[in-house]
């Protein structure tokens, strides 16, 4: 039986593919091997829901077969990732990270899954996340039915969330990538955290069908990868038209980054507060070189202000309204009061008592929301700002509270992207750009619906010219199964 | 002369205990005080927008379509 060795386990998707169909090792082999990590290593960072190593096993020798025969069925085939836990898997526990639901069993799958595996991927596990994907707020970073995900980089820190195991199974190398999920910050937020490259789509771009609902119109599910180049692969096997799904955009996705717009031609806007007050000192130094890396690419960085609404009592109160509904059965029940974070059980009651005239003037402000941004992206292409101001925080720190002592700017710059970008739909993707006593920080880059391949061919070109995306943490004692 | 101690600092170990036992440890909300700091929260968030003026024409993003 061929070793696999530990570079194998932090490599993208081509080259785990070219190694495939070079017979380096096999697709049960390799499926074997990020199991084991995953079984082993998973569960001492609380990134593991529930192993899929029989499943994997079963999908591997068919992909074998495959490769035996040269029926290749691209870049995907035989990869094994991880899917957050909110993706209902057939016959199998879909706990959504919360109590109330440990046991609950779909006799269906979800879309995005039925996709993966018709391109020959290989789920080996479910991936711990935030209980309800972080419902309307919660407050410490244990708001989970597995316990706070633990930082690869520092295990007194916080991995992020919501999708917290797909985050920790990428940067810990369990995974060639994971599935995450969303709402407000949770793709982003933990592949900034963990220092790895994480994509949300434009709302409406991958199906929703099989995957629980915090908000109607606000959850996207996107990949986490090593690299652009990576989320660019898996993001073309997972979008597509879905009527199952209401909210479907109707749209494919092909990654095509070498047609792409000439970076040269691209205009991308700022706020130079963001990269100043706004962030960690220790980190100063590598968002400068980061801005500079994009100047060097030929692109032209121009500030921009964002433009002025209330964001924040916006998405609040959507994503609010939209999951108290969702979860009324659980709440009106009282097995709410099972879930582990005592905010999210009073944000979900909270909830059901908002009336439907705020819920509906804040979806009135969100389409003047979404117009604001069609005139802002006239004049610029792409917004980059910080994807986190702070690196990740302790496990035992409040997260509703300020993450630093430091005053906020008085220009604001773009900080209320995550919550901006998620009322317009607009899909992001997050960088490694550097790291901030000893913890990985990342760049945003946002733009207009449907501009995945510009973000991706501006992402590529960047992680050509850096290497943040290739570090490892030190995951010592517990790195070998 | 060694292990003088005046007065005022006796005074002083002798009150601050009393103080201290005083003072109520920090306890976490109980499930009653998050409910309430929720629907502040709401409440705020509400204010917040009707602060926002919107002419009656502006529907909401309802179809919703990135």
């Amino acid at each position: 039986m061929a070793s696999i060795s530990n570079d194998i386990f932090f490599a993208g998707i081509t080259e785990v593919n070219q190694k495939l169909k070079a017979k380096e090792f096999s697709a049960v082999e390799l499926a074997k091997a990020f199991s084991a990590r995953l079984e082993t290593i998973g569960p001492t960072y609380n990134a593991l829901a529930l192993s899929l190593r029989d499943d994997a096993h079963r999908a591997a020798k068919d992909v074998d077969d495959d490769l035996k025969r040269e029926r290749f069925r691209g870049p995907l085939q035989g990869i094994p990732f991880g899917a957050k836990d909110l993706l209902a898997y057939a016959k199998h526990p879909t706990t959504w990270g919360a109590r109330p639901y440990a046991g609950q069993v779909f006799d269906y799958t979800a879309a995005v899954l039925k996709k993966l595996a018709k391109h020959g991927s290989l789920l080996i596990g479910k991936l711990a996340m935030v209980e309800l994907a972080g419902g309307p707020g919660y407050r410490y970073a244990g708001a989970s039915l597995t316990g706070p995900g633990l930082n690869p980089w520092d295990r007194t820190r916080w991995s992020g969330g919501s999708s917290s195991g797909s985050a920790i199974a990428v940067a810990a190398g369990l995974a060639t990538f994971a599935l995450g999920s969303e709402t407000s910050g949770s793709i982003i937020t933990p592949s900034a955290f963990c220092g790895i490259t994480g994509l949300r789509p434009t709302y409406g771009l991958v199906s929703r069908q099989g995957a629980m609902a915090l908000s109607w119109t606000l959850d996207k599910i996107g990949p986490l990868c090593h690299s652009a180049e990576d989320c660019g692969l898996v993001l073309e096997a997972i979008a597509g038209a879905d009527p199952e799904d209401p909210g479907s955009a109707g749209k494919s996705f092909y990654y095509a980054p070498a047609y792409a717009r000439d970076l040269k031609e691209l205009h991308v806007g700022y706020a130079p507060v963001d990269f100043e007050e706004g962030v960690d000192p220790a980190a100063h130094a590598d968002y400068a070189k980061a801005l500079d890396t994009l100047r060097s690419l030929g692109i032209e960085l121009t500030e921009v202000k964002l433009p002025e609404f209330p964001y924040g009592a916006t998405i609040s109160t959507i994503i609010s309204s939209e999951a108290s509904a969702i979860f009324e059965p659980l709440i009106q029940s009282g097995q709410v009061d099972q879930l582990a974070d005592q905010k999210q059980i009073a944000g979900l009651k909270a909830g059901l008592e908002i009336p439907a005239k705020d819920y509906l003037k804040a979806m009135r402000i969100r389409g003047r929301i979404q117009e604001a941004f069609r005139d802002l992206f006239a004049i610029t292409d792409v917004l980059v700002a910080p994807a986190r101001p702070t690196p990740a925080p302790k496990i035992t720190q409040p997260l509703d509270r300020p993450l630093t002592d430091r005053p906020a700017p008085a220009n604001p710059g773009l900080t209320a992207l995550i919550p901006a970008g998620n009322l317009a739909g607009l899909p992001a993707l997050s960088l490694p750009c550097g790291f901030a006593n000893g913890m990985p920080m990342a760049i945003q880059l946002v733009g207009r619906p449907f501009s995945e391949n510009e973000l991706l061919t501006i992402g590529k070109a960047f992680q050509e010219r850096t290497d943040w995306h290739k570090r490892r943490p030190p995951l010592g004692e517990a790195a070998s199964p | 002369m060694p292990n003088e101690i005046t007065r005022r600092e006796l005074a002083g170990l002798i009150v601050a205990p009393a103080l201290l036992a005083q003072t109520p440890a920090a306890t976490a909300p109980t499930p009653d005080e998050e409910l309430k700091a929720a629907r502040d929260q709401n409440r705020q968030n509400q204010e917040q927008l009707a602060k926002f003026p919107l002419p009656m024409a502006v529907e909401p993003a309802t179809h919703f379509r990135a």
